[in-house]
């Protein structure tokens, strides 16, 4: 097993990139990223994410805003001064040479010897499981497999920093997730910071330490997998991690009231007043009867998911409303049914914006 | 599947194709007659098999004399053409130049204008100054003609270049000028040498261009071939040809070769 490596804390001061003059692809972002993290950058296409990205790798400079990585400022280092790996979403493996030099070509570039380079390509090659592939063009492997190459190549010059930009993004889910645990375990081996970009929600969960959710160039919140699905701060981060049941409504002496005069359970923190939304996550929603609950509709459909059943219940005013229940044996209730829904004043999200 | 029926649809398509290739290779082929003819004059049908016109082309001075000097033009041509058109191509494809799109059709130009009149033109650049007709003149005028091919062929291959590689060889920590020894320029080999190969052959049997800018004595083959053919019609023509055919095969088949023309590139 190799020794760990170092790894560098990134930070962003105040980054903003425009492009042609008038899109700002990345408006006013700054992020401490720990050393040996798995951080990730979320968001739909177009959030700025990439840019992001490129901006930490060197590809783009950014309009303003500092970048310091390790504690040195690299705002106006060249990309190939910057020991970063970085893994494309499209490989990017030189077509014209074969795996182990492509593995190799980091090494060459830093002038090391070469009986130190075929070593150290076959200890990167063994680390993503492809030994004995090293005569073999690109052109001639799986996907899956160049991805494993693009990672060995971009570990074998030991970053303190690897970035990797939507890497599983071209594999079909099954291998997507096997390499999903293979990335992780190999990044707590290396012990390198690691700036992961996806636009796949259940991904950044699943692999990261924690998040940023993007949109529109801005963050809109920073913090842990468990953080950004149980206590999204903004409609638009309670809206794309999964699935919630979105109410609006105001704040009225510390209840929160929705249009139509009900109450719904929530626990406002502080003296909160005037407009606002909760959000309530299916899973956390009970199926009661009509009079017990906060609100009530009808059963419009029921999904049956495995381990899951998700209802999908039509309230009144046209909103749909979802709720999961787990799948203990119980018969899954029937499409019509009158029903209601409750949940824990603790457990509606209050929405800051 | 049942017995091969007839089918008029895919006899036509062979039918057709067979008549192209007819087309394209009968010239070649009545050359190949009348080289190995004996008769003094071109004729049909023909009467017996000789080399004697090979030995008589192969023997003549003029036509050694003026084939040395197609070949080294030729050679010449080829470099100049790969240097400037590849690097056309790669500032027309890279350099965000304001206007590229006119400066690509102004670099193509050549290829649209009848060569007779760029011929001309040069002509009348050259007299200007009084440089008379030295033979960088005719390599020029050459070149000229011979860049549009180079141009065309590598900017096929940089409009599918990926950049990501350049970008990814960058972050490895290649510095710029490394990158492009490294990646840019074994990727777009294919494409500079297969203009290169058009370039040879472009100026190997350049007429027009040539018919005015070769000084007397210093006549390129096709020029003296032509001015040969004035007075004689005899198989001295004809084998000419025939080992001009040869040359120009085995100049591309040894790039082929040495080089490898087997493009990694998805053109």
């Amino acid at each position: 097993m190799t020794t760990p490596r170092a790894s560098a804390d990134i930070r962003l001061d105040g980054v903003s990139k425009t492009f042609d003059g008038r899109v700002r692809a990345v408006d006013d972002v700054s992020l401490a990223i720990e050393p040996g993290e798995f951080f990730s950058l979320l968001g739909p296409s177009g959030c700025g994410k990439t840019t992001t990205l490129r901006i930490i790798a060197g590809f783009e400079a950014p309009d303003s805003g500092r970048i310091h990585v390790g504690g040195t400022d690299i705002t106006d280092v060249p990309v190939h001064r910057r020991d970063m790996g970085m893994v494309f979403q499209s490989y990017a493996l030189f077509p014209h040479r074969t795996v182990a030099e492509n593995v190799a070509f980091g090494l060459r570039m830093r002038g090391v010897h070469r009986n130190v380079i075929s070593a150290r390509v076959y200890e990167a090659l063994e680390q993503v499981a492809l030994v004995g592939y090293e005569q073999r063009r690109p052109a001639q492997l799986s996907g899956g497999q160049q991805q494993r190459v693009a990672l060995a190549r971009a570990i074998v010059i030991r970053p303190s920093v690897l970035l990797c930009d939507e890497p599983l993004g071209a594999l079909d889910r099954k291998l997507r997730q096997s390499m999903q645990f293979e990335l992780k375990q190999l990044q707590k081996e290396l012990g390198v910071t690691l700036v992961f970009v996806t636009h796949d929600q259940e991904e950044a969960l699943a692999m990261s330490d924690r998040i940023a959710v993007m949109n529109a160039g801005r963050l809109e919140q920073v913090g842990a997998p468990t953080e950004i699905y149980d206590r999204p701060r903004t409609r638009f981060v309670a809206d794309f991690i999964g699935e919630i049941n979105l109410f609006e409504g105001s704040w009225q002496g510390g209840r929160f009231t929705m249009r139509d005069g009900r109450v719904l359970p929530a626990a406002a923190d502080g003296a909160r007043s005037g407009a606002g939304a909760v959000a309530v996550r299916p899973e956390k929603a009970r199926i009661v009867a009509p009079a017990d609950a906060a609100i009530a509709g009808r059963i419009e459909s029921a999904n049956f998911l495995g381990g899951q059943v998700l209802y999908r219940i039509a309230a009144a005013g046209d909103r749909h409303l979802l709720a999961k229940e787990t799948n203990v044996g119980a018969a899954v209730r029937p499409i019509g049914a009158e029903v209601g829904l409750s949940w824990n004043a603790a457990d509606a999200v209050v929405l800051e914006d | 599947m049942n017995a091969p029926g007839f089918d008029p649809g895919r006899a036509a398509y062979y039918a057709l194709n067979g008549a192209i290739i007819v087309f394209l290779l009968t010239p070649i082929a009545i050359i190949a007659v009348f080289a190995l003819n004996p008769t003094p004059y071109i004729s049909f049908p023909p009467v017996g098999v000789t080399l004697r016109w090979f030995v008589k082309f192969l023997a003549t001075e003029d036509f050694m004399v003026a084939l040395w000097l197609s070949l080294r033009i030729a050679v010449v041509v080829l470099l100049l053409s790969m240097l400037i058109g590849g690097a056309c191509a790669l500032a027309l494809a890279r350099g965000q130049l304001p206007g590229a799109r006119l400066l690509t059709a102004f670099f193509m130009s050549p290829l649209m204008l009848p060569a007779i009149l760029t011929g001309l033109a040069l002509f009348q650049v050259f007299q200007l100054p009084s440089v008379d007709r030295p033979v960088w003149g005719l390599m020029l005028g050459h070149t000229l003609v011979a860049v549009p091919y180079v141009l065309r062929t590598t900017l096929a291959v940089l409009a599918n270049f990926d950049t990501r590689l350049e970008e990814a060889a960058a972050s490895l920590g290649a510095a710029p000028l490394r990158v492009f020894y490294e990646v840019t320029l074994p990727l777009i080999r294919p494409g500079v040498i297969a203009g290169g190969i058009f370039a040879f052959i472009v100026s190997f049997d350049q007429f027009p261009i040539s018919l005015f800018l070769v000084p007397p004595k210093g006549e390129t083959l096709p020029v003296v071939l032509f001015n040969y053919m004035k007075f004689d019609l005899d198989g001295a023509i004809a084998a000419a040809s025939m080992v001009s055919i040869l040359l120009a095969l085995s100049v591309v088949l040894l790039l082929e070769r040495i080089i490898g023309l087997k493009a990694y590139v998805k053109l």
